[in-house]
């Protein structure tokens, strides 16, 4: 006993608490990985293996039962939608070939692709699709339940090519929630009948997408390999695709350079310039990110709050703000100063020569005084015959934000503090967040990211229209309520033809803007970065289609 | 003697465990932030919030949620993830080899390098490689794990290159058997180097500290008296009695160290146990939550056992009753 050498029995301890040579990653396999060739017909393949560095674990591959970013971007080379988006978000075949609108839009019938297969060899039918939407989508995926689930009259499938989406009123932006991201289609034979959110098959998923799963590592990888049987002809190119989670962004750029990863989702900012300058690296810019596309960061008012229900005190603040600078000091250029509630990146929709409030903080400065905030000698504002306010109330307001966006609190406190209103900035975590704002309504401002989505009826409406105020998160924030305009969008989801559709959208971004119910900021882009020789991406949903990365 | 010592701490393990788990289970309710909000992801329907809640029972009072927990505790079923819809130790427990062995090979190193600096730094007290040995162990000790991790990603990583800086196996590599422990060895270098760091500091410090203090003690000069080299001296009799408080810190430190692994973790796209639970208590996953916080208690309360049934080894005079 007294002989044991000490360093010894330091490893024991050590020992004991680690288990030998542990594996290096547990993992859910359904098959072998293919080893990559390199001489495969010009069909496709011989495209090499992509890393790509996604920022967190998705839990699990199964886009239709959630409406995560991480899930999606992780899984959706897996799957196929009816349709896909183009680059001007039209709709372009994917699993269906083609489509016919009916009645101006209250019936949608689908034509589906022939001899599409899913991973595991099974033939695709309308069944698939009937069941996914019925089952998981109109459940489980939370925009598509809300937008097209109380639209919808019934799903009918005359035959195994046929899809018919009823409708109980002409319901116009179905197409646009038919991609990978709004509907993925999956497999009804290995889910009919099981919970979808705990079916076993979401951790091993089986789609028809362009590659087919081979491992996931959680927290750690996931491999994808090429689908031979792939119905696009050609594609896709690459033979296998890793991806890695690194979930720090610095990392993940370090990684990039390195050449551990091809593939990087978003370049922060003060990275951009030295990127660009790489020669091995391409930068690739876009509207479109997968946790939802046409992002506005848009500083809301509660509308609830006496202060803020006077429209004066809205626009001195709207005019206070000079927004250029978010874009050089924050964004670093990746974005652009919003001209329109509904983002640019929806162009037909888009709004253009509006009377938003430009920056005079003179302006400013004189409207709060009409409205009864009077400056004191140390420049701060006080009430004096303010509706609802006691006399001597400080124009002090809170700004609720999540710590990600603590550099648009610091910048907009500054540039308000120069009109004599004090900003109190709250950085709040997301679940938090969501809880303090749309549940138990306790702030006066905030800045949410609101992303518009492929369609103003996915990610606008739920902005202004009245019956969205209440406790779904990244809903109505500002309480605003107008009946008008909550017929306005009733009336542009009835109307199929997209110029009489835009027009009406026009109406409402008039309406809206005229009251003031929010101040839309920045429109935020995106930019991707990858590594040569690595090319053909599209910055979205089957990104990696069409790439390779054989030199 | 020890036998019985150890079946009474034994016995302690799990009311212990229970009290940290239904301390957590009501801090993390009480905590704001809804589960389901960070779930259910953006515009969906309040009817649809709703059923979520019902389905994971968020609905229920919390005395209900807790009795729920406590029964089902009982029954060593902590509950599906709300995220993955799995069952959550599962889940945990698959992560547990990557966060032990980059935990494990950290306290293996820290305590070989930290003994040996302090050592050498003792065994020439006062001199110059004592005060650069203080100087380096100091920094280290105040160095926060993050920023450390991203210097040492952009210097060893990137600059020099010597070590990939993410994940734990080469992407583009499909080798297995030693080839595979070779690669995940390159990988795990860099963050076991990192998380060591800190350890280093402190097993230093102490290992020094302590051998000064013995070697001015009788039997130390007894031993001396007797004609033993110094060398002896120092390895045989005062860094014996030294490494005993050393034990007890390593101990100690066990909770330090995997609170330390949430941070290299992240830094490094380690996948391990410190990730799942920083992205768990993001996403309020609080099944998750609750099945890392059950084995880190318990990893740490084990490691407190062992410490002390080392002592034993370690200081005969030590006697548990």
């Amino acid at each position: 006993m007294r002989r044991f050498p000490i360093i010894a029995s330091l490893l024991v301890l050590v020992a004991s608490a680690c288990s030998p040579s542990a594996p290096p990653s547990p993992s859910t396999s359904a098959s072998a990985p293919s080893a990559p060739s390199a001489s495969q017909a010009p069909s496709g393949g011989g495209g090499g293996t992509l890393v790509v560095a996604i920022g967190s674990d998705p839990g699990h591959l199964n886009p239709a039962i959630t409406t995560s970013g991480g899930t999606h971007t992780a899984s959706e080379l897996l799957y196929n939608g009816l349709v896909g988006l183009d680059d001007e978000l039209a709709p372009i075949p994917e699993l269906a070939e083609s489509w016919e609108i009916q009645d101006d839009g209250v019936q949608y019938t689908f034509k589906l692709r022939d001899g599409v297969v899913w991973h595991d060899g099974t033939p695709f039918t309308s069944a698939d699709v009937k069941f996914t939407f019925e089952e998981v989508l109109l459940k489980l995926h939370s925009r598509t339940r809300a937008s097209v689930g109380p639209a919808l009259a019934g799903i009918d499938t005359p035959d195994e090519r046929t899809v018919v989406f009823r409708f109980k009123q002409p319901y116009a932006p179905l197409l646009q929630q038919l991609d990978v991201t709004e509907a993925p289609i999956i497999p009804k034979h290995l889910y009919e009948g099981s919970d979808p959110a705990e079916n076993p098959v979401n951790q091993a998923p089986v789609g028809t997408g362009p590659f087919a799963f081979v491992s996931y590592a959680p927290d750690s990888e996931i491999r994808l390999k090429r689908n031979d049987a792939y119905w696009a002809d050609g594609l896709p190119l690459l033979d296998e695709v890793v991806m890695r989670v690194i979930p720090e962004i610095g990392t993940q750029i370090v990684a990039l350079e390195k050449g551990e990863v091809d593939w990087v989702w978003g370049v922060p900012g003060p990275d951009e310039s030295r990127l660009d300058q790489d020669p091995d690296i391409e930068l690739l810019r876009t509207d479109r990110n997968p946790g939802g596309s046409n992002c506005i960061m848009t500083m809301s008012f509660n509308l609830e709050k006496p202060i803020l229900q006077d429209l004066r005190v809205r626009q001195a603040i709207a005019q206070a703000i000079d927004r250029q600078p978010f874009v050089d000091n924050i964004l670093f250029g990746q974005g652009r100063v919003a001209e329109a509630p509904i983002s640019s990146g929806i162009a037909w929709a888009h709004a253009t020569g509006l009377a938003m409030p430009a920056f005079d903080s003179t302006a400013a400065a004189a409207s709060l005084e009409e409205a009864g905030w009077v400056a004191g000698g140390d420049g701060t504002r006080t009430a004096s015959g303010v509706e609802g306010v006691d006399d001597g109330t400080q124009l002090t307001l809170d700004f609720l934000h999540f710590p990600a966006f603590s550099r648009y609190g610091e910048l907009l406190r500054t540039q308000l503090a120069a009109v004599g209103i004090d900003l109190t900035l709250e950085p709040l975590d997301p679940p938090v967040f969501a809880e303090t704002v749309f549940t138990k309504r306790d702030f006066d401002t905030n800045i949410i990211s609101y992303c518009n989505g492929p369609d103003p009826e996915i990610g606008v409406r739920r902005m202004f229209d009245s019956r969205q105020i209440g406790p779904v998160p990244f809903s109505n924030a500002a309480a605003y309520s107008d009946p008008a305009v909550d017929a306005l969008f009733d009336e542009a989801q009835q109307t199929v033809d997209l110029t009489a559709r835009g027009e009406i959208y026009r109406k409402i971004q008039e309406t809206v803007v005229a009251a003031q119910p929010y101040v839309w900021m920045v429109e935020t882009s995106g930019v991707r970065a990858y590594r040569s020789p690595c090319t053909g991406f599209q910055a979205y949903a089957q990104f990696a289609q069409a790439a390779t990365c054989a030199p | 003697m020890t036998g019985r010592y150890l079946v009474r701490r034994l016995l302690q393990v799990p009311p212990a465990v229970i009290g940290i788990l239904v301390i957590a289970f009501l801090l993390i309710h009480l905590a704001p932030g809804d589960p389901i909000l960070a779930l259910a992801g953006d515009n969906g329907d309040a009817a649809y919030y709703a059923e979520m809640q019902a389905k994971f029972g968020l609905d229920r009072s919390l005395p209900e949620q807790l009795g729920i927990f406590i029964a089902n505790l009982l029954r060593f079923d902590l509950g599906l993830s709300y995220v993955q819809g799995r069952p959550a130790m599962a889940v945990v427990l698959e992560r547990i080899p990557s966060t032990l062995l980059l935990t494990g090979s950290a306290v293996v190193f820290a305590t070989v390098t930290g003994v040996a600096l302090g050592v050498v730094a003792a065994a020439g007290a006062h001199g110059r490689r004592d005060l650069a040995i203080n100087i380096g162990t100091l920094g280290l000790h105040a160095t926060p794990s993050f920023w450390l991790g991203q210097l040492a990603i952009l210097t060893l990583g990137l600059w020099v290159g010597w070590f990939p800086v993410s994940g734990m196996t080469d992407p583009r590599s499909s080798a297995t058997g030693l080839a595979l422990a070779l690669d995940v060895g390159r990988h795990l270098l860099l963050p076991m180097l990192v998380l060591a760091a800190t350890e280093i500091a402190v097993i230093a410090r102490l290992t020094r500290s302590g051998i000064l203090d013995e070697l001015s003690r009788d039997y130390v000069r007894t031993a001396r008296a007797k004609g033993l080299s110094e060398a002896r001296v120092l390895s045989r009799h005062a860094l014996r009695c030294a490494l005993l408080p050393v034990v007890t810190v390593i101990g100690g430190r066990v909770g330090h160290l995997l609170a330390g692994a949430v941070l290299v973790e992240a830094v490094f796209g380690w996948p391990g146990v410190g990730r799942l639970l920083l992205s768990s208590v993001q996403a309020r996953d609080i099944p998750i939550v609750l099945a890392v916080l059950l084995l880190i208690g318990s990893m740490v309360i084990i490691a407190n056992v062992l410490t002390d049934l080392l002592y034993v080894r370690l200081d005969p005079r030590i006697r548990y009753t």
